[in-house]
């Protein structure tokens, strides 16, 4: 019996076919999202109660406002970068268990395009609860912040630094499954030294110097910056934004690079499926 | 082992010497070894098989024997330590984008869909993970629903259906992109006999129907048997028989006779000669003599006649298929590195 036609038909381009690969992915992440939307809802609302009480903490019973507007932007990153973290690796560690992950191994798609769908679906879940806490928390406590361009960049590099961290714990999460755990430790040190409960600024030197390398601490101290009227120029000059910039970046590649190479060990110890 | 065709790759057809298609699936010196520490383990040894489109292969074997892994090397789940593996012509280490789509897979042990996702949208991510567009996966996605019996419960999560409706939405996930080639995991393990029955019989139209090549594992052997075409014994990661069903069963058909009566055992047993053997079969009696001594089979019949013994059928023992492959599984290797009892001889695989 000879071959029957090929029933999927080519692509005509390779970058638009794992363009659609990857929305696919995405659009699978946000309707898995929509699923645990009460979930997502509870951890909104912990999120902000937890943030409440350390700032009460902090201001000794009262809250301080001029203290909020410098914490507020750690919150919301610390959010997404957890949000990723956790929601990343658990969406990882669940799809091995299922045999999910196999089966997303069946397709033409690159795992790149793959982890960067999923990253995208991640990066709608964290967001979304940053704003929603952004906004009840900036209309309850009226807290007013300087909106302008400049802080655009250092916004927008600082939720992919998060997002990155988020992928580096997803990719860990192929071999190592226990690595669950692990993650609320370090997200307890993004929640420290990320600027959520004291500003970066007035650390001790040794401290904040630690805190460079915490993901969305650089982000969110150029965010402040700018946010308090200095131009996007002041975070370059202060060394801020060149680090940023590169933490970012080598966090990014680093996450990219660590899932590839555990897809392809996971598939030599056959480790797609439980182990 | 195999039957040794030559694989071309579609794209080269015309440069070909041959213009043969390639076979639906070619195994050519395909091992894996896994490593555990210090120690490693050969959970396959080298594997050649060549499957024709549209041929139903039962690959069975004890537990450990390496038949998932065979079916995960095939879809390039797992990475071969060495050999290669053919998908309609494509090499699935270095063609992979071509031949995953080769292929749709339900796979032991493990929900193969999302759970908290509904059918609809489980059907429709599939589809699309193959890289058809939604246009596409919609109509092909309603027509598997409705023929399965799930239309009505289309949007509802795959998590609140019983076990065999889950297993439904499996197979239908592997089948949503059309695809040539089925891979099918223990597709029937755990679930009740009314949903075994119908995923038994989706896989036999699939087969019968729409001409898909399918390679099966399961450890139930009467489906193995009606199922398919071809049957290949896998012990310690090697194969160690490899032929067309009827082929292997009339192989190891036994010289000697086997006589059918219709209803219970009753006092059969007291005019039976020595050596002869009978049990319950269903609503009838079989009786197997002890040779294929044709006078002692006539001598049987009269003694039966004369006791008003129904009598069904008489025929050349021939074993089922479990019988078969407990011989196999449990030859010891002879001296030649073949095995006793019979078992060498299949080790010759289909010509």
């Amino acid at each position: 019996m000879s071959a029957p036609p090929l029933v999927v038909g080519e692509p005509r381009s390779w970058l638009g076919l794992q363009a659609r690969l990857a929305s696919n992915e995405a659009a699978k992440g946000v309707r898995l999202m929509w699923h645990r939307r009460s979930m997502v809802v509870v951890g909104v609302v912990l999120n902000g109660l937890t943030y409440l009480g350390v700032s009460l903490f902090i201001g000794g019973g009262h809250i301080v406002k001029p203290l909020m507007v410098l914490t507020l932007p750690a919150l919301l990153a610390m959010v997404v970068a957890s949000i990723a973290a956790l929601q990343g690796s658990g969406g990882v560690a669940e799809e091995i268990y299922g045999g999910t992950l196999e089966q997303t191994q069946l397709s033409p798609a690159s795992p790149h395009a793959q982890v960067l769908g999923r990253v995208a679906a991640l990066a709608v879940e964290g967001l979304a609860s940053a704003f929603v806490l952004a906004v009840v928390l900036v209309l309850w406590f009226g807290l007013d912040y300087d909106l302008h361009l400049a802080a655009l960049l250092p916004a927008l590099l600082t939720v992919v630094d998060g997002l990155a961290y988020g992928l580096l714990i997803a990719a860990l999460t192929v071999r190592v499954a226990s690595i669950g755990a692990i993650t609320h430790v370090f997200n307890m040190v993004i929640m420290v030294f990320g600027g959520m409960m004291v500003p970066i600024a007035v650390f001790p030197d040794v401290l904040e110097t630690f805190a460079r390398f915490i993901p969305t601490a650089l982000g969110v101290q150029a965010l402040n910056t700018t946010l308090a009227g200095h131009p996007l120029g002041a975070t370059w000059s202060d060394g801020t934004l060149p680090w940023l910039l590169v933490h970012t970046a080598v966090l990014l590649a680093v996450g990219l690079v660590t899932y590839v190479v555990n897809i392809g060990r996971a598939r030599h110890e056959g480790g797609l499926s439980p182990r | 082992m195999s039957t040794g065709r030559t694989s071309a790759h579609p794209d080269s057809l015309a440069s070909a010497a041959t213009p043969e298609a390639p076979a639906a699936i070619e195994l050519s010196g395909l091992g894996k070894v896994y490593s555990r520490g210090r120690s490693s383990v050969t959970a396959v040894q080298s594997t050649t098989l060549s499957v024709p489109w549209g041929q139903v292969v039962g690959l069975l074997g004890p537990n450990g024997a390496g038949k998932t892994t065979i079916i995960k090397m095939l879809g390039g789940l797992v990475t071969p330590t060495w050999g290669t593996v053919r998908l309609g012509g494509y090499d699935v280490a270095r063609q992979r984008r071509h031949a995953v789509r080769q292929i749709g897979a339900v796979l032991e042990g493990s929900r193969n869909v999302y759970w908290p996702m509904s059918a609809w949208e489980n059907l429709l991510y599939f589809g699309r993970l193959k890289g058809l567009r939604g246009a596409k996966v919609k109509p092909r996605a309603e027509r598997l629903l409705t023929e399965l019996g799930l239309w009505e419960r289309r949007h509802e999560s795959v998590g609140t259906y019983s076990r065999g409706m889950q297993q439904k939405v499996a197979v239908a996930a592997a089948l949503i992109t059309d695809p040539p080639v089925i891979l099918l995991d223990e597709p029937t393990i755990g679930l009740d006999v009314e949903a075994a029955r119908t995923v038994k019989d989706w896989i036999a139209r699939l087969a019968r129907t729409d001409g898909k090549t399918i390679v099966l594992t399961t450890h139930q052997l009467e489906v193995a048997q009606e199922l398919s075409d071809r049957i290949a014994v896998i012990k310690e990661g090697e194969v160690i028989a490899d032929l067309p069903t009827a082929e292997l069963l009339s192989r190891h058909a036994e010289n000697r006779f086997e006589i059918r009566v219709a209803g219970p055992l009753g006092g059969l047993a007291d005019v039976l000669p020595s050596g002869a053997h009978a049990e319950p079969a269903g609503e009838q009696t079989r009786v197997l003599l002890p040779d294929g001594d044709r006078q002692l089979l006539y001598a049987v019949l009269n003694r039966l006649q004369s006791a008003d013994a129904p009598l069904v059928s008489v025929a050349q023992a021939r074993p089922s298929l479990e019988e078969v492959f407990l011989r196999l599984v449990n030859a010891e290797p002879g001296p030649s590195g073949g095995t006793v009892d019979g078992a060498a001889d299949v080790t010759e695989t289909a010509r």
